[in-house]
């Protein structure tokens, strides 16, 4: 390319890149169907939306399901892909937001704020998910990063009456914008070291040891970019923004934060980590440096997550520590996927066990929650058992689950990951990691004393909660998705297994 | 090309001293309008590195537009006021802050020293882009080639912020403004 022109083959799509496209598209086309839909005034909107925004979900997730086995298509001259990998994390993403919203139904009502616009922001923040998983292209990373990033700042700040809401979504706001300004600079100084921002041109550079990657410059690009996708997933250092917001969001949003957020930036944190050749070429003293770093992280969060989660009695915030204690398991597994035999596919299959027993566990809290989201602390779940026997079974499966106890998904996932990392030679850091799970079922196991060994009380939210049908059916799900990963995980982890040899 | 030394100067010690006004300014305007000046020196550094398409953007979007739009919003909301205090409180916090920021431009500063940028800047040297028709016509062409999917990505975040404006924008619901006159005021 002498004289920058207009290429041809950039301006065509051929019929196969417009099916791989498929649940790219129709996930965009709902989002414009829904808010076509909210502003007709002949009905009340909200069943309209709500059933065009969760039919396009399942449709893209039926999508991508069927393109799953498929070989990998390259979209817009290799800025995106469209791989096993991709397609099993937009089935991921776009069943958290189908579940989110069926949770949200009833609790919007609740909280008399059933606006349309919020069906539609979950559903572009899903989109943008998808598209960050599917890029490798750094430019349309950080696109996509935005796109799901505004989507979620304002569904954490959509209790607009509620000054914890608000002051969630600015501390998000703030610190989010922060972070991605840092991950906007890592790529600039990238773009300026090796003259690409597509990460498989960077990764080639990496192997051929061009001098463009053994620069400072090239360091500190890279290590700007890692430290943006560690803000993301609230790995230690960078942890204070979460408990706030998780707790000041309205309940379904802190759910699907924990799952579609978490893990579509872990999503693309393991590709461009890969990209920037982790693992594989680089020189033996950066290796060491990124991997001593990480692991100094690893083990920070998952011991911070776990103490800290001790002492919470706000459940909300009790899931956000352990929620950053999951990180930290998760960085465990990037940090030992590149030497054990299953490489990453624990890391996927734990991402995908979390976001089961995770979005159940708040489908649960969605339900319990009174107006304003009162009545989420300990003692307000005394006696549940006796008030909602099935609900308290729900729970009770979901935090085994996230406990590690067989038979539920956490088990397995929990066993692969620490698996790998015991072949990996990582004993030290599988010792601590089991060590910190022991901790997290104290205060998993102490919700499931106050449900079923404690007296109800009286006071807020003491009385028995109607049950929408439509948040029955995604506790319903995600009890009978944490159950089949534990006890038939076989199809999951070839799935996984399939998904990371497409990377 | 060489940058002219004094230009350099002249532009550069203007950005870093508007930048410090804006953070040190308590008054909101004068912090919004030393940032204007603020832009008008990063555009007179991309001028000089012959990038005039990014120096006339940076005039036209940043000086212009969104600062027009930050100093409409100081003036609807009267923010003349501040609403916290940082007093004397946050010494150690500045002192700290400061402290990091001098960390990282030392960092900053040993990195470019010992890089060299890639291969004399790939692609696009100032001769090849002359010789393209210059820059506006490069990057117009390359932003609706190459680059069309991220272009046409912008267009999907663009929509998500305006729904999400919308949602924060939207008139108070009666309850709510019942909470907000019990003392939850925004």
């Amino acid at each position: 390319m002498d004289s920058p022109i207009i290429n041809p083959e950039f301006l065509t799509i051929s019929p196969e890149q417009i099916r791989a496209l498929t649940p790219y598209l129709v996930v965009f086309g709902g989002a414009l169907l829904a808010i076509v839909l909210s502003v007709l005034r002949v009905v009340q909107p909200k069943w309209p939306v709500f059933i065009a925004v969760l039919l396009t979900a399942l449709a893209g997730a039926a999508a991508s399901q069927m393109l799953a086995p498929e070989a990998e298509v390259s979209l817009f001259g290799g800025m995106m892909v469209s791989d096993t990998y991709s397609n099993i994390f937009n089935i991921l993403f776009l069943m958290s937001a189908a579940f989110t919203l069926l949770v949200s139904f009833k609790y919007l009502d609740t909280e008399r704020m059933q606006h349309p616009e919020y069906y539609v922001l979950v559903l572009l923040s899903a989109l943008g998910m998808m598209l960050m998983t599917s890029a490798i292209d750094l430019i349309v990373i950080f696109i996509a990063l935005e796109t799901l990033s505004l989507g979620v700042y304002v569904l954490v700040g959509f209790r607009r009456a509620d000054r914890r809401s608000n002051e969630a979504a600015v501390k998000y706001f703030i610190l989010g914008s922060a972070a991605s300004a840092i991950f906007l600079y890592g790529t600039a100084l990238l773009y300026g070291a090796s003259g690409s921002v597509r990460i498989d041109q960077i990764l080639s550079l990496v192997h051929s040891g061009g001098a463009e990657v053994s620069t400072p410059l090239f360091a500190l690009g890279a290590w700007l970019v890692i430290l943006g996708f560690l803000f993301k997933v609230a790995s230690v250092p960078f942890h204070m923004w979460m408990p706030d917001v998780y707790e000041g969001a309205p309940v379904p949003v802190t759910g699907f934060m924990t799952t579609g957020l978490k893990a579509a930036a872990f999503a693309t944190f393991l590709r461009v980590f890969l990209g920037l050749g982790y693992g594989s070429g680089l020189t033996a003293v950066i290796q060491s440096h990124i991997h001593d770093v990480l692991w100094v992280c690893a083990v920070l969060t998952m011991v911070i997550g776990n103490v800290v989660a001790l002492t919470q009695t706000n459940l909300k915030r009790m899931l956000a520590y352990s929620s950053i204690a999951h990180t930290g398991y998760l960085l465990v597994g990037m940090i030992t996927g590149t030497a054990s035999a299953d490489g990453y596919a624990s890391v996927v299959l734990y991402l995908v066990a979390y976001a089961a027993m995770n979005l159940g566990a708040f489908a649960v809290l969605s339900i319990l929650a009174t107006k304003d989201d009162v009545g989420l602390n300990l003692q307000d779940l005394s006696g549940l058992s006796r008030k909602h026997p099935l609900l308290a079974l729900a729970m009770a499966v979901f935090l085994f689950s996230m406990a590690g106890v067989p038979p539920t998904a956490g088990f397995v996932a929990k066993y692969q990951l620490f698996y790998g990392a015991v072949q990996a030679g990582e004993i030290p850091l599988v010792v601590i990691s089991v060590l910190c799970s022991a901790i997290s079922v104290y205060y998993y196991l102490r919700v499931l004393v106050f449900m079923y060994m404690r007296e109800p009380v009286a006071g807020a939210g003491s009385d028995k909660r109607s049950v929408s049908p439509w948040a029955a059916i995604a506790v319903l799900g995600m009890v009978f998705a944490t159950l089949q990963m534990g006890v038939i995980p076989a199809k999951m982890i070839s799935a996984a297994r399939r998904a990371v040899a497409s990377l | 090309m060489e940058i002219s030394p004094v230009f350099f100067y002249l532009f550069a010690g203007m950005a870093i001293a508007f930048s410090l006004v804006t953070v040190l300014k308590k008054n909101p305007a004068a912090s919004a309008f030393s940032l204007v000046m603020v832009f008008f020196a990063f555009a007179g550094i991309y001028a000089l590195l012959d990038a005039h398409l990014i120096a006339t953007l940076q005039i036209l979007v940043y000086a212009g537009a969104i600062m027009v739009l930050f100093i409409f919003v100081i003036m609807l909301l009267s923010a003349d006021v501040p609403s916290f205090d940082l007093g004397r409180s946050h010494v150690t916090l500045r002192g700290a802050a400061a402290g990091l920021g001098l960390v990282l431009l030392a960092v900053l500063v040993w990195v470019f020293k010992n890089s060299t940028p890639a291969a004399g800047s790939g692609l696009f040297t100032v001769d090849r882009v002359v010789a393209a028709g210059g820059n506006t016509q490069v990057i117009s062409e390359l932003m609706f080639s190459q680059y069309l999917w991220p272009f046409e990505l912008t267009s999907v975040l663009l929509l998500t912020a305006i729904i999400g404006a919308v949602a924060i924008a939207k008139r108070r619901p009666a309850h709510a403004a019942q909470a907000a006159t019990k003392g939850v005021r925004s």
